[in-house]
C-alpha cells in the first residue's frame, strides 16, 4: 500500500457499529468468543434443566455445583488428553493410540502395585508411599517412553502420524490384553486417594489436576520457545527449519508430551475405579480427545491452535452430554449428538472461502 | 471483440482502491497492464473475471453494457482469467483437463473420450501446438501448462484472455514459446491483457501498454514509443536506476570457501568451487535447474552433499542440518518466500523473532521484551512499512514480508547471508530498498551472497558473479566488465572469448 492518502474521500469514517456488527464480526474472527459464547448458552439451559425447585438458594447451589463437580471430575481425564492432543493436531499430526496407551500404562500401573502374589513392587519389598511414588514415576516414564516411540517413528522414520498411530494403537492394546490375560490385579486402597482424596468435603483432586495442567500447558504455549515452535513447524514445517527450528525435536516433543499426559490420566483413571478393562477402557478416547480439541478451534490442518479452546471444547461436550442425561435422551442416540455438535462447531468457525 | 472498462471505481474500507480507471482492449491487441503491486491490476482484472464486484463505473463488450456477478458470467462474455497458480489437474491427461466441468458424454452417459480427444487435437492444430492430447499433464513443463491452459480459454471461445504473470517460473526457451503462442492468438483476433513485472518482456511482445499507480490510470500508449526505464518511472512515479551500484569495497578475510561440493545421488551440482570473503558481494545466477538454490542449501544444512568440503573462516565444517549452520553465522533466505519464507498463522513479530528466539530466551521462556525491542530497530533501518507487529504477517505486501524474514537473520550477527531470489514478487520500489540494504550489509563487513536469475539485477548489486550451467559453474564475471551478454553466454552454457 502507498504512503499517500487518497485525495477525494480520505476522510476516516469510523463507522458506528451496532451490538449486532460487532457480535458478528468478533464471533466470525475470534474463535474463542464463539465457542465461549456457545459454552455460556449450554451452561444457562443447563441451568434452567436442572430446575429451580429448591426449598432454599443454598440448596439449590450445593445441587448445582455438585453437578458441575461430577462433570468436571468424570471428563477430566480425557481432558488431560485432549490437551494434549492439542498440542499434537497443531503441528499438524493426529494420535489414535492415546486410549491404547491409556490401557497399556494404567495395566502397568496395576502390576506394579498389584497387592496379590503377583505384585511387581510387592515382590520387592516396596510397599505403602513408596510403592505409589515409584508406581507413579514409572508409569510417567512409560507414558514418556510410548509417547516417545511414535513421536521416533513420525520426526525420524518419517511415517505419517495417522499411520504411526493406528499402528502403535493395535500393538500397545494386544501386547497390553496378552500380558494381563490371567491376570487379575488388586491395586492399595491408598492408591484411590489420589483420585478420591477429599478436600472440604469435595472430591476435587482430579479436576484440580486438569486445572494445573491446563494453566501450565496454556502458559507453554503463549511464552515458551517450544509453544511458539509448535505453531511454526504446524503451519509452515519448511519455513520452521529454514529459521533454525529443530522441527524433528519439535514433533518428537509433542508426542512424548501428550505420551507423558496420557499415562496421568491412566493413573487417575485406576485410581478412581480401583482397576481398569484392558480390553475395553480408553476404546474411543482418541476421537473424544480429537473432538474437543477440534470444537475448541484447532485446525486439523495444523497450525494455530489453542489450549483455552481445547478447554471450551471439552467442557461443551461434557455439558452435552449432562444435557443429555437430564433430557433422558435415548443411550443409543447420544453419540449422535456428540457427532453433531462436532460438524456445527466447525461449521460455525469455518473461515470465509478465500477466493 | 471491443472491451472497454470506463471509471471503474472500487473502494474496501477507506481503502480506496481504484479510483476512477478506465481502460480499453481491442481483439488483435497484447496490452500490457502494469504497475506495482497494490497498484490495483489485480483488483481491476478481478472485477473483470466476475470474482468482485466494482463500486460504480461501467463495462462495455463491442458497445454493449455488462456486469459480472460470478466468474461463470465473465467467461460466458469470452473473458479468460488465466491465473498465476494454473488451474490444472496434474494427475489427469491433457484432453480431460480440457473439457473439466463441461465433460461430453455419449448416449451410454459414459465420457465421450474420443470426442474429447479429437476436438483437442482440432485446437491444438488450430493454433499450431505440438502435443499429444493423451500426454498427463504432470509430465508437462511449466510452458506447456500455460499454453495447455491458454488453449482450454480458446475451446471456451474466450475473445480477451487476462493473462497475470504467465512468466514468472519459466525458462527463457519456456518464455519463448508462450509469447509465440501469444502471437498466433493475436492473429487470431484474441485481445490479451497481460501482466508482467517483466518490463523487457513487455518491450518484446505487447503492442500497447496502461500503467497504474495508487488506483489511477496514470500512463498509457503505443509501446514502441517508450524505452523500459519510461515505463519503470512511470510505474514508481519518480526514475528508477538501473546502473550498477558502485561502492568502496573493503575486502575482509575469507569467510566461506567451498571446495568440490558435489551431488552426485541427485545430479544437481558438481564439482562447485568458490570463495567469498567479508565485505563481499558475490552474484550467483544461471538459468532454471542450474543447481545454484541446491548448492546454497546443501552449504545451509537443508540438503546433503555425496562429497566435497566447506570451510568457515578457514576451518573445516560440517553441516548437517541449519542449527547447525545458523551457529556458524551463516544467515539464509530462501526463494518462494510464500512456501518456504513465511509462517502465515504468525504476527508479525513472531516471524521477525523465529530465529533469535532460542538465543533470547531463558530456559525456553520467550523474551518478548527484547524481541519488540530489536525489531523496532530493524524496522526503522529496513523502511518496513506495517502497522502493528501483532498484524498477521500476511497483511503486509511483498516486499515489506520479505524485509521482516530478512529482519529476522539481523540480530544473529551472520557472518554470511545467502539470499535466494531475495526480490522475487516484489515492486520495484522495495526492490531498490533490498539493494540499499544488500550493500549496507555488506558495509558491515558481512559477506552477502545473492542469488539471482535475473542478470540485472547481479550486476546492479553485486561485486562478482559465477554463473551456473547444469550444475557446475560455467564461469565468473567480475566488477564493471559485468554485462548481460557475457552472462546469458555462460548461463547457455557458452564461454567467454578472452578467457
Amino acid at each position: 500500500m502507498s504512503e499517500q492518502k487518497p485525495v477525494i474521500g480520505n476522510e476516516k469514517v469510523v463507522a458506528k457499529q451496532n451490538f449486532f456488527e460487532w457480535f458478528v464480526k468478533k464471533w466470525k474472527s475470534d474463535p474463542l468468543f464463539s465457542i465461549g459464547f456457545v459454552l455460556i448458552l449450554m451452561i444457562i439451559i443447563q441451568t434452567i434443566a436442572l430446575g429451580f425447585d429448591f426449598p432454599s438458594f443454598e440448596a439449590w447451589l450445593t445441587n448445582w455445583l455438585n453437578n458441575w463437580i461430577n462433570i468436571l471430575r468424570n471428563n477430566a481425564p480425557i481432558g488431560i488428553v485432549a490437551l494434549g492432543m492439542t498440542f499434537v493436531i497443531m503441528t499438524g499430526g493426529i494420535d489414535l493410540a492415546v486410549g491404547s496407551t491409556m490401557v497399556a500404562t494404567g495395566a502397568f500401573a496395576m502390576m506394579l502395585l498389584d497387592t496379590g502374589a503377583n505384585g511387581i513392587l510387592g515382590g520387592l519389598g516396596i510397599t505403602g508411599v513408596p510403592a505409589i511414588i515409584v508406581t507413579i514415576l514409572l508409569v510417567i516414564l512409560l507414558g514418556y517412553l510410548l509417547g516417545s516411540a511414535i513421536g521416533l517413528s513420525v520426526a525420524k522414520g518419517l511415517i505419517p502420524p495417522f499411520i504411526a498411530t493406528l499402528g502403535a494403537m493395535l500393538i500397545f492394546r494386544s501386547v497390553t490384553q496378552h500380558f494381563m490375560k490371567d491376570q487379575n490385579p488388586s491395586v492399595p486402597t491408598d492408591f484411590l486417594q489420589i483420585a478420591s482424596f477429599k478436600i472440604g468435603n469435595l472430591m476435587i483432586m482430579p479436576i484440580i489436576y486438569w486445572a494445573v495442567i491446563a494453566l501450565i500447558l496454556y502458559y507453554v504455549s503463549k511464552r515458551t520457545v517450544f509453544g511458539r515452535q509448535i505453531i511454526a513447524v504446524g503451519s509452515n514445517e519448511k519455513a520452521a527449519r529454514l529459521s533454525g527450528v529443530n522441527v524433528d525435536k519439535v514433533k518428537f516433543n509433542v508426542y512424548a508430551l501428550l505420551g507423558v499426559l496420557v499415562a496421568v490420566a491412566s493413573i487417575m483413571q485406576v485410581s478412581r475405579i480401583g482397576s481398569m478393562d484392558v480390553a475395553n477402557a480408553g476404546r474411543g478416547m482418541e476421537m473424544d480427545a480429537i473432538a474437543a480439541v477440534v470444537v475448541g478451534g484447532t485446525s486439523l490442518m495444523g497450525g494455530r491452535g489453542s489450549i483455552l479452546g481445547t478447554v471450551y471444547g471439552m467442557l461443551i461436550i461434557a455439558v452435552m452430554n449432562n444435557l443429555l442425561n437430564l433430557f433422558d435422551v435415548p443411550t443409543f442416540l447420544r453419540e449422535a449428538f456428540k457427532g453433531f455438535i462436532v460438524i456445527a462447531a466447525v461449521f460455525l468457525q469455518r473461515k470465509e472461502r478465500v477466493q | 471483440m471491443k472491451l472497454e472498462m470506463k471509471d471503474i471505481y472500487k473502494s474496501f474500507g477507506s481503502n480506496d482502491v481504484l479510483k476512477g480507471v478506465s481502460l480499453t482492449v481491442q481483439g488483435g491487441e497484447i496490452l500490457a497492464l502494469l504497475g506495482e503491486n497494490g497498484a490495483g491490476k489485480s483488483t481491476l482484472m478481478n472485477i473483470l473475471g466476475g470474482v468482485i464486484q466494482m463500486d460504480s463505473g461501467s463495462i462495455f463488450l463491442d458497445g454493449k453494457p455488462v456486469h459480472f456477478h460470478t466468474p461463470a458470467q465473465s467467461q460466458e462474455a469470452g473473458i479468460a482469467f488465466i491465473h498465476q497458480e494454473l488451474n490444472l489437474i496434474n494427475d489427469l491427461p491433457i484432453y480431460e483437463n480440457m473439457f473439466l466441468g463441461r465433460e461430453p458424454r455419449n448416449r451410454f452417459g459414459r465420457l465421450d473420450l474420443e470426442r474429447m480427444i479429437r476436438e483437442t487435437e482440432e485446437s491444438f492444430k488450430r493454433i499450431g501446438v505440438n502435443l499429444d492430447p493423451k500426454t498427463m499433464v504432470r509430465d508437462l513443463d511449466a510452458s506447456y501448462k500455460q499454453i495447455v491452459e491458454i488453449t482450454r480459454a480458446m475451446m471456451t471461445n474466450a475473445s480477451i484472455i487476462i493473462m497475470d504473470e504467465p512468466t514468472t517460473s519459466l525458462t527463457d526457451q519456456e518464455i519463448e514459446r508462450v509469447f509465440e503462442m501469444m502471437k498466433t492468438l493475436r492473429d487470431h483476433n484474441v485481445g490479451i491483457i497481460f501482466i508482467s513485472h517483466k518490463l523487457n518482456e513487455v518491450k518484446m511482445i505487447c503492442d500497447n501498454y496502461a500503467v497504474l499507480r495508487d488506483g489511477n490510470l496514470v500512463a498509457e500508449g503505443k509501446v514502441a514509443d517508450v524505452t523500459q526505464s519510461d515505463l519503470a518511472r512511470f510505474m514508481v512515479g519518480f526514475d528508477v536506476r538501473t546502473e550498477p551500484l558502485l561502492r568502496n569495497k573493503r575486502l575482509g578475510e575469507e569467510v566461506l570457501r567451498v571446495e568440490g561440493l558435489t551431488d552426485s545421488e541427485r545430479n544437481t551440482f558438481r564439482d562447485v568451487s568458490f570463495s567469498v570473503r567479508a565485505g563481499e558481494i558475490l552474484g550467483v545466477t544461471g538459468l532454471l535447474g542450474d543447481g545454484r538454490s541446491e548448492v546454497f542449501e546443501t552449504i545451509f544444512g537443508e540438503r546433503k552433499a555425496t562429497s566435497g568440503k566447506v570451510y568457515i573462516s578457514g576451518s573445516e565444517v560440517k553441516i548437517s542440518n541449519t542449527r547447525q549452520a545458523i551457529r556458524h553465522g551463516i544467515g539464509y533466505l530462501p526463494r518462494n518466500r510464500k512456501e518456504n519464507g513465511i509462517v502465515k498463522d504468525m504476527s508479525i513479530i513472531e516471524n521477525a523473532s523465529m530465529v533469535t528466539m532460542p538465543f533470547f530466551s531463558k530456559r525456553g521462556i520467550v523474551n518478548k521484551k527484547k524481541h519488540v525491542e530489536d525489531f523496532e530497530n530493524h524496522r526503522t533501518s529496513l523502511k518496513i512499512k506495517m502497522e502493528k507487529i501483532n498484524d498477521l504477517i500476511t497483511s503486509l505486501s511483498g516486499g515489506n514480508q520479505q524485509k521482516v524474514i530478512l529482519a529476522k537473520w539481523l540480530s544473529v550477527n551472520p557472518k554470511l547471508l545467502i539470499l535466494d531470489n531475495p526480490t522475487q514478487g516484489v515492486d520495484v520500489g522495495a526492490k531498490e530498498d533490498i539493494y540499499d540494504i544488500i550493500l549496507k550489509l555488506a558495509d558491515e563487513n558481512i559477506a552477502v551472497i545473492v542469488l539471482s536469475s535475473e542478470a540485472q539485477e547481479i550486476i546492479r548489486v553485486c561485486d562478482r558473479a559465477l554463473v551456473m550451467y547444469h550444475g557446475e559453474i560455467q564461469g565468473e564475471v567480475e566488477g564493471s566488465t559485468m554485462n548481460e551478454h557475457d552472462i546469458m553466454t555462460l548461463a547457455t552454457g557458452g564461454v567467454l572469448a578472452y578467457e
